[in-house]
């Protein structure tokens, strides 16, 4: 069985994790999300979409469902993996002060769960006084580093958010750009054909290849530590020299390298953001480092 | 007219200034008639004497003000600690020194196992323990099929056999912080944080919300509780679901449960829907159970190196702990919570909690006047006087951590905040001086709940290796039974029911085998608890 996909979304007080939570339930991904949410204060959906609602649960007639998580997060976790039907993905809304990779870390962990990442969400207006707040400036810093993708609201035009730089390592996005959060965090990068037909203007771009070598696994983790900027997932199998095979699982800075359960393909897929990385480039990366071993 | 019946005991320590010691005490309909000699009660008609407490000494109902519910169940699980304990039931399990004490005991209890059930302890710690970390390779002495989990006794750590690691698909190829690796590459069995942690526990059904709410685990917990002569404990953090709400009712609601719990409501979420939802359980108090506060957490632990603490920080040089609520949440939480007549127990272990905490009830009571709002500082470990006197200023109580004195002294001098700030941790002196109401607790099951022993703490201030920590902060002992009894009552907003040998409260009483004023402060933990009496019905062990 393949693990279901979490996400975990982090942020400070007031960065605006539940408006981007709103966004997408409301989303048109096709996908059915579950979300679990510290509280439903700020949960607000448009009156079509709702199909359910009490104490604990919203249900979406989009097939999402939203719930309450209460003061245990991994009790709500078990919860979630034991309903049935299983969602396509889940999402849990980090508390304004956790470490999120504490979170997340039950997806490497749980073999019925996998990893899709951390979102952080940054007050960009807020982010630099919030930093040097000497109570909670290094609880908020340490949610960028641990990101996976950091996503800012707050900010007009293209300026920059001032002291993000410095704690940031990985793909910054707007939070008005949600079709690009749902290609690259909630969509399965070997669906195919990518890009779809019915998005004439997509924001990510796709790549795979198929690998036929022996690779050696150190090298692929290093290689795939330093891929092109902008390549955020890749996904696919590989053959070791040996020929045994393992999985690859790579979300932003997370990788995972695991034996195969089964045989299958040695192929490698990939999903980048089309503003900042090309087909081409993928390429030009991937044949410099997947000489034989 | 309901039956009156006369206790007789050998003494009775009331704690009510009025009569403070007696030797028969009146109960009708649950409640205490009169106090005083063996005619107390022959003025309101016809008693029967009840002779069976009379080799006994009787004191108030002992009051246990920070403990949770699992302290019961968890005895569910084999006990694998350093320290001799005493489980529901009264047998007393010895403490293990060394990792072939903690297999062979494993070993003997896997003997009597069902086939298919897994193997789980609780309590160990390492800390106490010097050589050999204990890993997957002691526990496969145990057994190489059933699975075996040994949570630690912080429940942030646990260790498991081959069988378990197995289960959860760990190996060498796992690549999970929280996994631990030995030189060998392979997992050692030890996995840290919930985390690493989860995959075993639903795989071996290990459910801390089951052991805090079913029905059996409420029994043991009232078991716990009679041991140590409380009539009234709390459930500080409980998720208090509807049904699990119905249980505890139904359960601490039959005539023989011989125990009052006063859960208080996990904070989470936002202020007004949490204050609803505590106002909403309060109108389903029952005499047994007594609901509408709720517990926030602020901070971490102080041995954990989590508390938030001020200048100069840790000992050794460790990063400022976490906090569990931010700054911001805090306020507005209190602020919420006050401004709505909700009482708040709040978590608070190092100094710069303890001050945040201060500051934001004190902004909340700028907004909203509610004079005997009665919120209570939990733990507050690291408070000063200066602390204490702005609490005192506001109204605030404190229920100090006694326990840590004895458990976890050594090592605050050593490893944590120095021996400074040690030697003023849990400042009951201080703290009374001020003029606060003032609980001690034993945060069980962190450390046994045992006000006796919490009492001794307080009065001796003994760390494990004999050392006294900060002589003058120590309390008499007619003081630290008034924080086993009036003081916690006080800090539960009872102290009108319960808490002393009073006529109109509540005939609450803990059984003793010796009068613990004609003891030595030294013996005050050694006195025997033979039961307790709730409502006028005796429960002896």
């Amino acid at each position: 069985m393949t693990g279901l996909p979490m996400t975990v979304i982090s942020g400070y007080l007031g960065a605006g994790k539940t408006t981007l939570i709103n966004r997408l339930l409301a989303a048109d991904h096709g996908l059915k999300l579950m979300i679990l949410v510290n509280d439903f204060g700020a949960i607000n959906i448009d009156e079509g979409l709702l199909a359910s609602k009490d104490e604990d649960t919203i249900a979406l007639t989009n097939g999402c469902v939203c719930c309450t998580m209460g003061a245990d997060l991994f009790l709500a976790l078990a919860d979630a993996l034991d309903r049935s039907p299983r969602p396509d993905h889940l999402i849990v809304e980090a508390s304004g002060v956790s470490d999120p990779a504490r979170i997340a870390n039950a997806a490497l962990a749980e073999p019925d769960l996998r990893y899709a990442g951390i979102v952080t969400v940054v007050d960009g207006p807020q982010y630099e006084g919030l930093g040097a707040d000497p109570l909670i400036g290094p609880q908020v810093r340490d949610q960028v580093k641990k990101a996976d993708l950091i996503v800012v609201t707050k900010m007009t035009g293209d300026a920059q958010v001032p002291g993000l730089a410095e704690d940031a390592r990985v793909e910054v996005l707007d939070a008005d750009d949600t079709r690009a959060l749902v290609d690259l965090v909630f969509a399965d990068p070997s669906a195919a054909p990518l890009p779809s037909s019915d998005m004439p203007h997509p924001s990510y771009i796709g790549w795979s290849c198929q690998v036929s070598t022996g690779i050696d696994l150190e090298a692929l983790r290093e290689g795939l530590t330093h891929r092109p900027a902008g390549l955020f997932r890749v996904k696919g199998s590989v053959a070791d020299p040996s020929g045994a095979i393992w999985d690859v699982q790579v979300v932003g800075h997370q990788i995972e390298i695991t034996p195969a359960t089964d045989a299958r393909d040695t192929t490698l897929v990939g999903i980048g953001l089309s503003e900042r990385v090309s087909t081409d480039e993928i390429d030009h990366w991937w044949s410099r480092m997947s000489l034989p071993a | 007219m309901s039956d009156i019946t006369v206790f007789e005991a050998k003494s009775i320590v009331t704690m009510d200034l009025t009569v403070p010691e007696a030797t028969h005490v009146a109960v009708r309909d649950g409640r205490i008639l009169a106090v005083g000699g063996a005619g107390c009660g022959d003025a309101w008609g016809h008693v029967t004497h009840d002779a069976s407490l009379s080799g006994t000494v009787l004191m108030p109902g002992l009051v246990e003000g920070h403990a949770h519910m699992m302290a019961g169940a968890i005895w569910d699980y084999a006990y694998t600690g350093y320290h001799d304990r005493i489980d529901p039931e009264g047998r007393m399990w010895g403490g293990l020194s060394s990792l072939d004490a903690v297999v062979a005991r494993l070993a003997e209890i896997e003997a009597t196992l069902p086939p298919d059930a897994p193997l789980i302890g609780w309590g160990f710690d390492p800390i106490f323990l010097p050589g050999d970390r204990l890993s997957r390779a002691h526990l496969d002495q145990v057994s190489t099929t059933r699975p075996i989990a040994i949570l630690f006794s912080n429940f942030h750590l646990m260790c498991v056999n081959s069988a378990a690691l197995e289960l959860a698909q760990y190996s060498a190829a796992t690549n999970v912080e929280g996994v631990v690796k030995g030189a060998d590459g392979a997992p050692t069995g030890e996995l840290q944080e919930m985390a690493a942690m989860f995959p075993i526990m639903r795989r071996l059904g290990i459910d801390f919300r089951a052991l805090s709410q079913r029905e059996s685990a409420i029994r043991s917990y009232a078991h716990v509780a009679t041991r140590a002569g409380v009539t009234t404990v709390t459930d500080l953090f409980s998720q208090l679901e509807d049904e699990d709400l119905d249980v505890m009712l139904a359960v601490t609601g039959e005539e023989d449960f011989p125990l009052r719990i006063v859960p208080a409501l996990a904070a989470s979420g936002d202020p007004v829907a949490l204050a609803d939802r505590a106002l909403k359980l309060k109108a389903r108090s029952t005499d047994k159970v007594r609901l509408g506060a709720v517990k926030l957490m602020t901070d971490g632990s102080i041995q954990g190196w989590t508390a938030r603490v001020k200048w100069p920080g840790y000992v050794g040089g460790q990063p400022n702990g976490i906090w569990n609520m931010a700054p911001d949440q805090i306020r507005s939480t209190c602020a919420g919570l006050h401004a709505a007549g909700v009482q708040m127990h709040i978590h608070v272990n190092g100094d710069e909690a303890s001050e945040i905490v201060i500051d934001a009830l004190s902004e909340a009571m700028q907004v909203a006047s509610w004079p005997d709002h009665g919120h209570v500082l939990q733990h507050g470990q690291m408070m000063d006087d200066a602390q204490f006197r702005r609490c005192a200023d506001i109204g605030i109580s404190v229920n100090l951590f006694a326990n840590h004195l004895w458990y976890f002294g050594d090592q605050h001098v050593a490893l944590t905040i120095g021996e400074d700030r040690a030697n003023r941790m849990d400042a009951v002196r201080s703290a009374l001086d001020a003029g606060l109401t003032v609980g001690i607790h034993s945060d069980a099951p962190v450390t046994p709940m045992g006000p006796l022993f919490t009492a001794w703490c307080a009065v001796n201030r003994q760390t494990m290796s004999g050392k006294v920590l900060g002589e003058a902060q120590r309390i008499s002992v007619p003081e630290a039974l008034y924080a086993i009894t009036l003081g916690a009552a006080r800090t539960l907003k009872l102290d009108d029911e319960i808490g002393s040998i009073s006529v109109g409260k509540r005939a609450d009483f803990a059984v003793l085998g010796a009068n613990p004023l004609h003891v030595a402060p030294e013996a005050l933990k050694d006195i025997s608890i033979l039961g307790t009496v709730l409502g006028g019905k005796v429960c002896l062990l």
